[in-house]
């Protein structure tokens, strides 16, 4: 709990604001016209919990979403060192309000060494295939120097274009081997279940590309809320990537080995039992889903 | 007459005294440095893939004798007497060092690592890039945020997931140090504790642009910080590591910066606009080699004193030899677009292994 009472008041006052207007509190612009998004702050991937923004592009220009200032580059066809760059080649630029981006996966090559100061909008390089990448684009992540965590990029860019609210897939109740899906299963034994969920953000739009992260998720056993999981900042403390914003959270056990994401383990006693499930995404699209099963 | 006598007499003293000077003051002319060609290999010419060994006891003994190289997509071993193992080409990366190497793909989920003779010590299912040093294995995630270090068995011996994006690394047996995006410094030994977590501050711009660690592990150094750029010496004392030294730089590198120390960890090299900074643990004191040329390419100073880097940019580059702390041997124009250097310490002086887009060469540096 200690990192999230010393966050700084920037994130606190933009998450606040962004959860009560749904709009962006920072005026970044899209490091990439069109945007084409592929993944969200959020997204489940092999073996991670991605904390930036992936935009899949063939070909475009790789912009500075914000006046600043050069402070990293490595371009992966002239890196020497031990030290791999899983980043491939890439660019940090130092933003306004302690605000650090990271552009990786530039096209090799590509980077603009010269330019220290570029303005918003200035070109830092191409998208590409460098580093960790499954195919041409662009990953951008914003960290913030004051509290030492990774923003959530949709809470500093300009609001997607997206009416769709997510999608709850399935959420499922698992005891050792043997799983329950709610809605196909009305009644389990009682004991102790690790509850997951399946949730994706369809996101209707030209810009998106692949189905996203919900931006918040919450799961209420009878009335009381029991988890919290909102995808707006993330923190390395003690070895370990933390969520932050409700209860702090692992992020590496926020991933169960299916690809869900993973809410709780709970005691479930004899009698029935209602479960919901409330989903937002960054624009403040909502779903709600609740069940009802009976403990026996 | 008489006049004549004194003359005499002041010229035959003037002579004696040249004597006695020759004779006394006599200091012996240092010997000459000759760079001697020993052997020059086509990597065309190596076999493709490693061979396992016909004789396992002669492989043992032979270990440590061969020497890594990449150059570009190429990657293999060779010994100082100029016998190649073998030039692979890697389809995305190779992590190398002396008794183990491993290639990985682009989306690499896995990987093995092999002895330079091609025997498969361990199968790897980790996501990231594998690198290795100092004996030790680790795999960087592909967030280039978290790392990992392999038992000697393959299987993860422990995950440590890092504040920012890892952008400088070096280590010694005893400890890993990271160079982290923020500014921080992180000291991981053997097991994943932590030894050291210190962010320098001082600068405009906090980050880290290169870290080295000296061999004995005492010594953790780093290049800091932007506006103004610091160089940081920690030292361990008792169980804590404490600033020994730092100064202000004149850099601005905003990209990796090349540091290595010295075998015996006296000495730190470390790039510098000028050339290359020197600075002496035990005098705390530094000397500036200069170097001609603004790009590093790489930094060596495997053994002994004996310090070389390869500078300059496309096919321009300079091979820069000197005798650490503050003596340029040599510099020499070569053209290749592809260049490896590394060199070893011997008591006639020392050899220069360079690798030239097709070729390795070795040079020795001989005393006349």
């Amino acid at each position: 709990m200690a990192g999230y009472r010393c966050r700084p008041l920037a994130v606190a006052a933009f998450a606040i604001a962004h959860a009560f207007a749904g709009v962006s509190v920072f005026a970044m612009d899209w490091p990439l016209a069109p945007p084409r998004i592929a993944a969200t702050f959020g997204t489940l991937g092999k073996g991670r919990v991605f904390a930036g923004i992936a935009f899949s592009a063939d070909e475009g220009l790789v912009r500075s979403a914000e006046n600043g200032e050069l402070s990293f580059i490595l371009d992966e066809s002239d890196h020497r060192g031990i030290l791999p760059t899983p980043l491939g080649s890439f660019v940090i630029v130092e933003h306004q309000n302690g605000m650090a981006a990271v552009y990786s996966h530039l096209a090799p090559s590509s980077l603009s060494a010269y330019q220290r100061k570029p303005k918003s909008g200035d070109v830092l390089g191409k998208t590409g295939v460098s580093g960790w990448i499954e195919g041409p684009g662009l990953v951008f992540q914003v960290f913030d120097r004051l509290s030492g965590s990774w923003v959530n990029p949709l809470l500093v860019l300009p609001p997607l274009a997206n009416d769709k609210p997510p999608i709850i897939r399935s959420l499922a109740l698992s005891h050792i081997d043997k799983v329950y899906v709610l809605g196909e299963t009305a009644s389990l034994p009682q004991g102790t279940y690790k509850i997951s969920a399946d949730i994706v953000d369809p996101a209707d739009s030209s810009w998106i590309v692949g189905p996203l992260a919900p931006y918040s998720i919450r799961l209420s056993i009878d009335g009381v809320e029991v988890v919290k999981e909102v995808f707006d900042v993330a923190k390395g403390e003690k070895g370990r990537l933390m969520l932050f914003t409700g209860k702090p959270t692992a992020a590496a056990e926020l991933r169960t080995r299916e690809g869900r994401y993973s809410l709780a383990e709970r005691l479930f006693t004899r009698g029935r039992t209602t479960i919901e499930l409330h989903v937002e995404d960054a624009i403040g699209n909502k779903r709600s889903v609740s069940w009802s099963v009976l403990v026996e | 007459m008489e006049e004549i006598g004194k003359r005499r007499v002041a010229a035959a003293g003037a002579v004696a005294a040249g004597l006695a000077y020759f004779l006394v003051c006599a200091f012996p002319l240092q010997k000459e440095l000759v760079l001697v060609p020993a052997w020059t290999k086509s990597l065309d010419q190596a076999p493709a893939s490693p061979s396992p060994p016909k004789n396992p006891a002669a492989t043992s003994a032979a270990e440590g004798a061969q020497i890594p190289f990449r150059l570009g997509e190429r990657f293999g071993y060779f010994t100082p007497d100029g016998s190649i193992l073998f030039a692979e080409a890697a389809s995305y990366g190779v992590a190398i060092s002396p008794d183990a190497f491993a290639t990985y793909e682009r989306l690499s989920e896995g990987f093995s690592i092999e002895s330079p003779e091609g025997e498969v010590l361990a199968h790897v299912s980790s996501v990231g890039y594998p690198f290795f040093d100092a004996g030790r294995h680790f795999v960087i995630g592909p967030d280039q945020t978290s790392v990992s270090e392999l038992t000697k068995g393959g299987t993860t011996a422990w995950t440590y997931q890092f504040t920012s994006v890892v952008t400088a690394f070096d280590a010694s047996s005893s400890i890993a140090a990271f160079g982290l995006m923020d500014g921080s410094i992180v000291g991981l030994d053997g097991s994943g504790a932590v030894l050291l977590n210190f962010a320098p501050g001082g600068s405009r711009v906090a980050g880290v642009y290169g870290v080295a660690v000296s061999p004995d592990g005492v010594i953790v150094a780093a290049v800091t910080g932007l506006d103004k750029q610091r160089l940081i010496v920690m030292e361990k004392r008792s169980a804590a590591y404490r600033v020994a030294y730092h100064r202000y730089l004149a850099s601005d590198y905003r990209r990796p910066v090349a540091m290595a120390f010295t075998a015996d960890g006296r000495l730190l090299a470390f790039e510098s606009p000028a050339g290359v900074g020197v600075y002496d643990r035990s005098s705390r004191s530094e000397t500036v080699i200069s170097v001609p040329a603004a790009s590093r390419l790489g930094l060596t100073t495997r053994e002994g004193k004996l310090m070389v880097l390869l500078s300059g940019s496309g096919e321009e580059k300079r091979l820069v030899c000197a005798a650490l702390p503050d003596r340029r041997l040599f510099d020499l124009p070569l053209r290749a677009k592809l260049a490896f250097v590394d060199a070893q310490s011997d008591a006639q002086g020392g050899s220069i292994f360079l690798g030239l887009d097709q070729d390795l060469v070795r040079m020795d540096l001989r005393e006349r």
